[in-house]
């Protein structure tokens, strides 16, 4: 068995592990009303979305549709990794999985690709779910193209945050503050990011919240990097011809590759230096 | 103990591992310093010889086991090896050689015995024709379809050890593997312990027990404050530090002890409504001659163990006081991370 085939047994031991808690069973009601749900909600073809706007291609309605992954599959990528270590050093398991002869390295591979793997099949069977969804309800099919790319950028969000999350469980002594830290950081990027776009806004003279300001658009949209569902947005805009918020294609998914080299590099480093 | 006279095949060379523990400043908040660890420590480990770790809690024995596991890293000193040939190698990786059951595991959930330790084995690349062979060594052969919330604590030890054992390891490490068990597990862990040992293993055990240990080490390591203040053979090193031929008489009635024994060779002198005993530092004879002089009734002579206590004592002098306090204040120490700049 050569290295890359023991980090995908050992990830597939943790997914299968994970498909077996009990989380699964109440996680899988939060994604089916999330993400089919808002695929269903949004395909309306009565909607009238604030500002009087009605999505009218299979992708925009896709991409409306996305703040149920925002919402709710990145909140589930949480619930599923905060203990990913944390529980195992508790019980004593981590002494005896770091004593192995795998590199940790290695083991830290096996971990997030386990935990981001049992998130993201449910998301992505749900994800499935809702274009059907959308084409039942607009007649409408996204073509391939801006299929892979929902589907790319979604597992990307879903990993960052299992990422978030398994560094948090590497620092934390105990369950408590795993899971205090997974969903704060998760809360400020969900909820408290517009208040941070404010705050700079504000103390860079822009004018706060006018959507036809050129300052403020492009202001938002920078800002938007820095936040890991603002680089989401910024690749499902890509797919959207008509969202022009000044940011190229290409530093959306440079952002993108940032989001996910630093976060999966500090969690090796921590790996690397953990003690049970 | 063993009938064969066992080559040292793992030496530890002036090892050191120190912990990082929290020193805030005004500029660097989270700033750590090296605190309580294992300092200059050599150590060599022989070939299907049991060695016991003796010391106090705190005193660095899980820290060094970890050290040995490959868990914890060796800051500064040398490891060398010769598993294979006669040559010493310097080795970093101590993992794939050694086996290392930690102090306390909680295996729960809901996978069965044999999907456990599978996934450990995925780990190391181990069969599953071993994984099932390993089952029946530690005796869980009929429990391998057992779901892990239904073992009791002697058949997680045992889980523990068969998980120590996957990668058929030259050395096996236990850290206070008698903890929780009750007598008859206790026994049956310490037969499967000389039965390893007998087909070649090192073992090396912690524990904070001396008398546990008696009768199943072959060498002993005494541990205090991170440094290593006697090993041997257990006869050799109560030799030296004074504490060999230790007997504990009693007898019925009333004595004092100043008929049986001269003040020097008494170690401790007990008595109440019953009787007394009196434990004495090897003169047995003079004691057994003065009490036949004295008409004394004996009821029971017995060889003792010094405990852990006098251990210290005589190999730190140190009194049972000092050596008290010192325990309590060492053991109350954090030690908890690793790397200096952890937690940055």
């Amino acid at each position: 068995m050569n290295d890359v085939q023991r980090i995908l047994r050992v990830a597939s031991r943790i997914r299968r592990e994970r498909f077996s808690d009990v989380r699964l069973k109440i996680i899988l009601p939060i994604l089916l009303l999330f993400l089919p749900g808002m695929a269903w909600g949004f395909s309306d073809t009565n909607i009238v979305l604030p500002g009087g706007h009605q999505p009218d291609t299979a992708m925009e309605v896709l991409f409306y549709a996305s703040l149920g992954v925002v919402f709710g599959a990145t909140m589930c990528a949480v619930l599923m990794a905060f203990d990913g270590v944390s529980k195992d050093r508790a019980s004593g398991m981590l002494e005896v999985r770091l004593a192995q002869p795998m590199p940790r390295k290695h083991q830290a591979t096996a971990l997030i690709l386990g935990h981001a793997q049992s998130i993201l099949v449910p998301v992505y069977a749900l994800l499935a779910t809702s274009v059907i969804v959308v084409r039942f309800r607009i007649g409408e099919w996204p073509s391939v193209e801006e299929v892979l790319v929902y589907a790319a950028s979604t597992g990307l969000v879903v990993l960052w945050y299992t990422l978030f999350a398994l560094l948090a469980s590497t620092s934390a002594r105990e369950q408590g503050t795993a899971i205090a830290f997974g969903i704060g950081v998760w809360f400020f990027f969900t909820f408290l990011w517009a208040l941070v776009t404010t705050m700079v806004a504000y103390a860079s003279g822009v004018a706060v919240g006018e959507a036809n300001d050129p300052a403020w658009v492009a202001l938002e949209g920078m800002l938007d990097l820095l936040s890991p569902n603002g680089v989401y947005h910024h690749l499902l805009e890509t797919q959207l011809p008509s969202v022009e918020r000044g940011v190229e294609a290409w530093q959306s998914w440079g952002a993108a590759m940032l989001w996910t080299v630093l976060p999966w590099w500090a969690l090796h480093r921590r790996m690397e230096r953990l003690v049970p | 103990m063993g009938l064969f006279m066992p080559e040292a095949f793992l030496s530890f060379k002036s090892v050191q591992h120190r912990h990082a523990v929290p020193a805030p400043r005004l500029t660097r908040p989270w700033a750590k310093r090296p605190g309580p660890g294992i300092v200059g420590l050599s150590l060599d480990l022989y070939e299907g010889a049991v060695l016991g770790l003796i010391g106090p809690n705190g005193a660095g024995k899980t820290t060094l086991i970890r050290m040995m596991a490959g868990v914890l890293p060796v800051q500064e000193g040398r490891v060398e090896a010769r598993f294979e040939g006669d040559s010493w190698t310097d080795l970093s990786d101590l993992r794939p050689w050694v086996g290392h059951m930690p102090e306390q595991v909680r295996w729960q959930g809901r996978a069965s015995v044999a999907e456990a330790l599978t996934q450990l084995g995925e780990m190391r690349g181990t069969s599953e024709k071993r994984i099932h062979r390993l089952l029946g060594l530690v005796g869980l052969g009929s429990r391998r379809e057992e779901p892990l919330d239904n073992l009791s604590q002697g058949m997680r030890q045992r889980l523990s050890i068969a998980a120590a054992l996957l990668g058929s390891p030259k050395v096996l490490l236990l850290d206070e593997p008698f903890n929780g068990l009750d007598p008859v597990a206790a026994q049956a862990f310490a037969s499967l312990i000389r039965k390893l040992a007998s087909k070649g293993v090192s073992v090396v055990i912690s524990s904070h027990m001396v008398a546990q240990l008696e009768g199943l080490i072959d060498r002993v390591a005494l541990i205090h404050r991170g440094q290593l203040l006697d090993e041997g053979p257990l006869g050799d090193v109560e030799q030296r530090l004074g504490l060999h031929g230790r007997y504990a008489i009693s007898g019925a009635g009333k004595v004092e002890p100043a008929t049986l024994a001269d003040s020097e060779d008494v170690v401790s002198f007990e008595s109440d409504e019953e009787g007394w005993t009196l434990t004495v530092n090897d003169r047995q004879e003079k004691v057994l001659q003065r009490a036949l002089d004295a008409d004394v009734v004996l009821t029971s002579w017995a060889p003792v163990r010094p405990n852990l206590v006098e251990w210290l004592c005589a190999a730190t002098g140190m009194s049972a006081e000092d050596v008290s306090l010192e325990v309590v204040s060492s053991a109350m120490l954090p030690m908890q991370v690793a790397g200096v700049d952890e937690g940055e």
